[in-house]
């Protein structure tokens, strides 16, 4: 039935975080044998182990390969599918695509990891035979349970191969695999780091009330996320998150452009090299005491030290807790909508900008709605927007609650009515996203 | 005596940790409840109006709620739930981790001699608010505790792992040939899981080459021989049965409802060592459950030719093993035939456990009965989705409590009668 059969993957950057498991991903649910290559043979080796475990399963060992970039050539042409997943620059991706360029054959599928670098202008290193074999397949971490894939086609990739891959990663690799277009940070990361910042512009705003913590409260799992957001910036580290929506703000245009500004203390958090758990300390530090215990603590804008992390308390959120610890969902969603604090009302304001901004983008830079509630449910682990939608009893009383409580100048700058007849019931339960803590 | 009709359920997402999400069981009740209510088309309102006259009642099967959540009373728990099971009467059945299908049973008989027309059966468990140790030693409460698991770390593993090793014995099976069959087991079932929306495995990776290396850093050997692949895993959850009586769905004008044709229930001696001694001299090694099937397709007036697939309880891959020679798809101690041959499979002319079964789909103890008998409502009745069977007239589920101890078996298929 035409269906493609890879048989032999090169990962180049193997040794990296999503290399080693998207190396796992096609070495087990592929079954593939992968080549990994990373700048040393020993990088290679070493992460085996890491590979190993990010899939659980010692079976595939025998199916992994590690090389250095002086085995490129065999491996490349031994490949069906060749992987980059190399650092974020475009010009070491163009240096590694030039070689790349030389040693694929026509029949060669080359694949870009990027999470925001133009997939277009990359595949223009290529050749034009070889162009409509590239495209862009971005996974997110880890991909063991966040299933989504989003593809990222160009202008030149064949329309036989799109299917063709997206049958591979739906059927065999068993990812959510979303077609976007080729458009600043795709859908998930625009979507989502328009929340994250947004968070994180709220943390300055309201610094004299803690600032990011008391922001990350405000947004807790009861809120419909497994993670708060500057928590999330704080894992995936604060120099890929501002590389992201410096990239949005440059390169993109919609009403949400100012959401994509980095705060000052942000930038300078970046320039001191606190990016983040990776370099233990950014938006957060965790310590160890004396006695061995964890000490948590967090970059308080105003007084521009760590201290301890408050434990805050707010009545919205408690209330909304208790309803959601005995499933009543309904009642919780009525407390965050009837409490009037200052701390509830970001929440809901955050909430309905979210579904709004969800269903615009995911018309321009996916192909339908569903596609933002994959992205969210499936990249982000957060109750995606249609599922918020339907949490709020569905789109007549979302349209109501959003007329109300936004303000009409923002309302102006979206045309509203036609973004909310594009609401439909969500495929994802938001019952598991909505979590009593 | 009438025939009893399934009307529909809801089963929980098995991947979900109700712990994790800060919930407790009123909430898991709740959301069952009004799924399966909602999925056979009944209203609360209707509850209200039905038990003005004694005329619906709830079942709840739970094995050790006690324990796992320092719960009790859980017949009447319900009333927590929701206000319009106020005065209904509901009660709780235990077996183990048979006990759902205790509580189907008595919803079937209280239907069929016409006490009730409508009966809410829903079984659950939440085993992960404890660590695995802990779930471990709960879990041996449904062996003979003093005997089988006090002080023995992961008894139920061992007990099956017991059960392969007398497979081996009794029928002189060459045990590396047996040890794949049974890797193959695991990965039928991990691999009808993966179509599964609701199971709880359905994005882990398992093949063959993983299931049949045991002893190693990621399959782990648990239980004499038996590894992590050969298990089913602790899993949160519940699922809802929803039955009627003639007199309901004639009334409702309810038309192609699947009707359940049979039952068999036996109880094998308590401990492991007693159910091998007795079976020294017998074909089958576990010959209650035998027996216990071969009862309800007598029930039913059908045999295994009439069986168009199986939902077994596979909590390991040995218990699936013994099933298979038990449903009389194979003689006893050829029952790797099937396995090789791929008799068994999604694709074969007897699929076992099209769900993925208790190690794909997941085994919330209590709850897995209602789970397996949903599960042939759901492909009798066309509702199975990417796991839907293309011949779908009759299924039989085999549960058990304990090592073989409680077995209970139902068999659902289309009303002949009413097509």
């Amino acid at each position: 039935m035409g269906k493609i059969v890879i048989k032999t993957v090169t990962v180049i950057g193997a040794n990296g975080t999503m290399g080693s498991n998207i190396t796992g991903i096609f070495a087990s649910f592929g079954g593939a044998k992968v080549y990994m290559i990373s700048r040393t043979l020993d990088k290679s080796i070493a992460a085996i182990e890491k590979v190993v475990k990010s899939v659980k399963a010692d079976s595939i060992r025998s199916k992994l390969i590690p090389g250095d970039f002086s085995m490129l050539e065999r491996c490349v042409k031994d490949s069906d599918i060749v992987f980059e997943s190399i650092a974020e620059d475009f010009k070491v991706k163009q240096e590694i695509n030039q070689q790349l360029a030389r040693l694929v054959t026509k029949n060669t599928i080359v694949c870009t990891g990027t999470s925001g670098l133009s997939v277009t202008h990359l595949s223009e290193i290529f050749p034009p035979e070889i162009r409509k074999n590239f495209l862009g397949m971005h996974f997110y971490n880890p991909p063991y349970s966040m299933t989504l894939c989003e593809l990222i086609p160009t202008k030149y990739t064949s329309n036989k191969l799109l299917n063709d891959i997206h049958a591979y990663l739906t059927g065999v690799l068993y990812r959510t695999a979303v077609i976007v277009k080729d458009s600043p940070a795709f859908l998930g990361n625009r979507i989502g780091f328009y929340f994250i910042n947004e968070a994180l512009i709220n943390s300055e705003k309201f610094k004299y009330n803690g600032g990011i913590d008391y922001i990350d409260a405000i947004f807790g799992q009861f809120s419909g996320r497994s993670m708060a957001p500057l928590i999330t910036s704080d894992f995936v580290g604060l120099d890929v998150h501002k590389a992201i929506i410096d990239n949005i703000k440059n390169n993109t245009s919609d009403y949400t452009n100012s959401s994509f500004v980095s705060p000052e203390f942000f930038s300078q958090l970046i320039r001191n090299g606190k990016l983040g758990r990776k370099t233990r300390g950014g938006l957060y530090k965790q310590e160890l005491r004396e006695d061995g215990t964890k000490r948590y603590l967090v970059y308080d804008i105003d007084t521009k030290e760590y201290r301890d992390v408050i434990a805050y308390r707010f009545p919205f959120a408690e209330g909304m807790k208790k309803s959601l610890a005995v499933g009543d969902y309904r009642s919780a969603i009525d407390i965050l909508v009837d409490n009037k604090s200052i701390e509830a009302e970001i929440c809901l304001e955050l909430l309905l900008k979210y579904v709004l901004y969800s269903l615009t983008v995911s018309i321009d830079v996916g192909f339908n709605v569903n596609a933002a509630d994959d992205v969210m449910a499936m990249g982000f682990n957060w109750c995606p927007p249609m599922a918020v939608v339907d949490a709020f009893s569905g789109s007549d009383r979302f349209a109501d609650l959003a007329k109300k409580r936004l303000s009409p100048e923002y309302l102006k700058k979206i045309n509203f009515d036609s973004v909310i007849a594009n609401i439909v019931p969500s495929k994802y339960d938001f019952r598991r996203y909505f979590k009593a803590k | 005596m009438g025939k009893v009709y399934v009307l529909g359920g809801s089963q929980t997402d098995f991947e979900r940790n109700w712990t994790k999400e800060g919930k407790n069981v009123i909430a898991l009740l709740k959301e069952s409840i009004s799924d399966g209510l909602a999925d056979a088309c009944i209203s609360y309102d209707e509850i209200v109006s039905l038990n003005k006259n004694n005329r619906v009642a709830c079942f709840v099967g739970n094995f050790i709620a006690e324990e796992y959540v320092g719960q009790g009373h859980l017949g009447a728990l319900m009333t927590e739930v929701h206000p319009v099971f106020a005065g209904v009467p509901s009660a709780r059945y235990e077996a183990a981790c048979a006990s759902s299908s205790v509580a189907i049973d008595a919803a079937v008989s209280k239907i069929k001699v016409g006490d009730y027309d409508l009966a809410i059966v829903i079984g659950w468990e939440l085993m992960k608010t404890v660590d695995s140790k802990v779930c471990g030693d709960i879990l041996g409460k449904a062996a003979y505790y003093e005997k089988e698991a006090k002080d023995i770390e992961f008894p139920f593993p061992k007990l099956f792992g017991q059960l392969a090793d007398e497979l081996i014995k009794k029928y002189d099976l060459d045990p590396t040939r047996f040890f794949n069959a049974l890797a193959t087991i695991s990965v039928q079932n991990y691999s009808n899981a993966k179509r599964n929306p609701l199971a709880q495995t359905r994005k882990w990776f398992m093949n063959y080459e993983q299931a049949s290396h045991r002893n190693t850093t990621t399959n782990p050997l648990v239980g004499l021989s038996l590894a992590v692949s050969d298990c089913s895993q602790i899993t949160d959850g519940a699922a809802v049965v929803i039955l009627a009586s003639e007199n309901y769905i004639r009334h409702r004008k309810i038309v192609g409802a699947p009707i359940v044709k049979g039952f068999g229930h036996r109880v094998a001696p308590m401990t492991f060592k007693k159910k091998i001694e007795e079976s020294a001299q017998n074909k089958y090694i576990l010959p209650w459950t035998r027996q216990c099937i071969l009862e309800a397709y007598e029930r039913a007036h059908l045999t295994v030719e009439d069986m168009d697939f199986f939902e077994t309880h596979d909590c390991f891959t040995s218990s699936e093993y013994a099933a298979i020679s038990s449903f009389g798809i194979t003689v006893p101690g050829k029952e790797y035939e099937a396995v090789e041959q791929g008799i068994t499979a999604f694709d074969g002319t007897k699929p076992i456990n099209p769900s993925g079964g208790l190690i794909g789909c997941g085994h919330p103890v209590g709850a897995s009965g209602a789970r397996m008998f949903l599960d042939l409502y759901k492909q009798v009745a066309g509702k199975a989705g990417n796991y839907q069977l293309k011949k779908h007239d009759n299924g039989i589920m085999l549960n058990i409590g304990g090592s073989a101890t409680t077995n209970y078996c139902f068999i659902v298929g289309k009303d002949d009668e009413n097509e």
